[in-house]
């Protein structure tokens, strides 16, 4: 490549990622706006919004159901995943490929049309909006990403190490406690914290499934800005990037994990 | 699944536990996705307030191709996620290009930042692209000032969905591209060069070709993420420019309308199974 063109692939890249990181940039700046009316230019920074944000009952206990069905729908993913990722790799039965295709489904269907399956589903059998509904659709959405990074890590797994542990004495389930767990460790943390983080910001899955006792965070968000937007949506907001972006950075660090790419 | 997976055991000699193993994803992704897509297929098919028959019958479906309103919608919903696929390929593939050259420290952190608008998801990062978008917001407002014209309206057009969706689409789509250009041996390309093949022509007869199966399934990703998408359209298009997720949302919520909303999810989903059929059935002609 000559220098001109490296140049010019330079400032593209970084233009593109101007437009990638742009939004978020935004978003932390406008929070911290001592402006009232918005969008408005910068009138000088304040932490009033964030103070307003820990006060606003609503979020607080909208963050609080999020993380519940989040924790709930991602542990059940995980566990699903890593039993039937195990069956998949460990022994592949006849029809293995068109299994793992079909586990893969829920990442083809709109997540408001699955919402919305849930909805009349329950309709149907005249069966009340709770908990349980929100937190099966999201188990149901989160399953196709704990299931594909538990298939990634077995498939980097050496079952030779679980002979070695037969043979050695170890039982069934103390050769998967023992040796098989915590080898594919990474896969699993990167599964439930991918999970996690994808069903605390999900809104098109709870749209139509929640009632104000489990009203998540996006749910609320959504009401709020139905009517306005303030500085105050734009403090929960980089709170989330904020949180979403330590997280990435301490997998990375702690865990050398990459939840993508 | 990479053939050596399938290989390592052959299917006569599979154990009870492992069906046992299998049950429970199985079970769960049936009750909780089949079945309830059943019910809204049944639905779909049934009389309601708007249409009224002796069901089942596919007279919901008639109703909706028969207006005009109805079928916007629809041909909205292919337009902004054709163009959407379109720019998210034309912007990604060289993004992803460009990457792939960076050194291992500068390329991977810049793949890491790539995947923050995925893990914040689409309604924080749509209230960035409202301030950025609106009247009063950064982008207009100085052009406005400067008397360039104006005064012009992004938000509530078709326009703004795409930036929107362009945005969410495009961490995947470079993602994807980068994946499958990283998987092309190095050889190749230089033993192209050995042969006296100037850059343009390893690209175009190497490289392209060879990135040719991740351009499809990235197009795959692009298209069907955007048809799907219910925030970008919500919140940048407005009720005015309504698409397929956000007519069904409509139907719930503002007339709650089971029936129609479930007509309108099965067109949505008729459509994507087609376009993603189509283009795997173009994918598989090229992995061969």
């Amino acid at each position: 490549m000559t220098a001109a063109a490296r140049i010019g692939a330079r400032v593209f890249l970084g233009i593109v990622y101007v437009f990638v990181i742009g939004p978020a940039v935004v978003i932390i700046v406008d929070s911290f706006n001592a402006a009232t009316s918005f969008p408005s230019p910068f009138e000088g920074a304040t932490l009033r919004w964030y103070v307003g944000l820990l006060r606003h009952d609503e979020f607080v206990a909208s963050m609080r159901m999020s993380a519940i069905v989040a924790t709930l729908a991602a542990a059940i993913a995980t566990l699903l995943g890593l039993s039937a990722g195990y069956a998949l790799i460990r022994h592949p039965p006849r029809g293995a490929d068109a299994v793992a295709t079909f586990m893969m489904g829920p990442l083809f269907v709109p997540q408001i049309v699955i919402g919305l399956a849930m909805l009349q589903l329950l309709g149907l059998f005249r069966v009340q909006l709770t908990l349980a509904g929100l937190v099966a659709v999201h188990t149901v959405y989160v399953m196709p990403f704990t299931l594909r990074l538990v298939m990634t890590a077995l498939a980097r797994f050496d079952f030779g190490l679980e002979e070695a542990a037969h043979s050695l004495g170890a039982g069934r389930l103390a050769t998967l406690r023992h040796v098989t767990l915590p080898l594919i460790r990474t896969g699993l943390v990167a599964g439930f914290v991918f999970a996690f983080i994808l069903s605390f910001v999900n809104l098109p899955l709870s749209i139509f499934l929640t009632n104000p006792q489990t009203a998540t965070l996006p749910i609320v968000m959504f009401a709020y800005m139905e009517s306005r937007i303030d500085p105050l949506v734009a403090a929960v907001s980089s709170v989330v990037v904020i949180a979403a972006v330590a997280v990435t950075f301490t997998l990375e660090g702690v865990f050398k994990l990459r939840l993508l790419g | 699944m990479s053939p050596a997976m399938a290989a390592r055991s052959p299917a006569s000699g599979v154990p009870w536990t492992t069906y046992l193993a299998l049950a429970p994803a199985v079970v769960v992704l049936v009750l909780l996705l089949v079945v309830p897509l059943t019910a809204t297929v049944y639905l779909s098919l049934s009389p309601n307030v708007l249409v009224q028959f002796e069901g089942p019958g596919l007279d919901n479906f008639a109703y909706l191709f028969g207006k005009p309103y109805y079928v916007d919608v629809l041909v909205r919903t292919l337009r902004i996620s054709f163009v959407t696929a379109l720019i998210v390929l034309v912007v990604g593939y060289p993004a992803a290009y460009v990457l792939k050259d960076l050194s291992e420290r500068t390329g991977g952190a810049l793949i890491i930042a790539l995947t923050f608008p995925i893990l914040t998801g689409p309604l924080i990062i749509v209230l960035g692209w409202m301030i950025l978008l609106s009247d009063g917001g950064p982008l207009i407002r100085p052009l406005v000032r400067l008397g360039l014209g104006g005064p012009w309206r992004l938000l509530g057009t078709e326009a703004a969905i795409v930036v929107g969706l362009v945005h969410f689409t495009l961490p995947f789509v470079v993602l994807t591209i980068y994946s499958s250009l990283k998987q092309i041996p190095n050889d190749l390309v230089e033993a192209a060069r050995s042969l006296g093949a100037g850059a343009a022509q390893v690209f175009r007869r190497v490289v392209w070709p060879l990135s040719l199966p991740g351009v499809l399934s990235a197009s795959i990703i692009a298209f069907s993420l955007a048809a799907s998408a219910y925030v970008s359209p919500h919140y940048l298009g407005g009720a005015t420019r309504l698409t397929l997720t956000t007519l069904v949302a409509q139907f719930i919520l503002a007339t709650y309308n089971g029936e129609m909303a479930a007509a309108a999810a099965v067109v949505l989903l008729a459509i994507m199974a087609a376009i993603i059929f189509l283009f795997t059935r173009a994918v598989s002609r090229y992995v061969r």
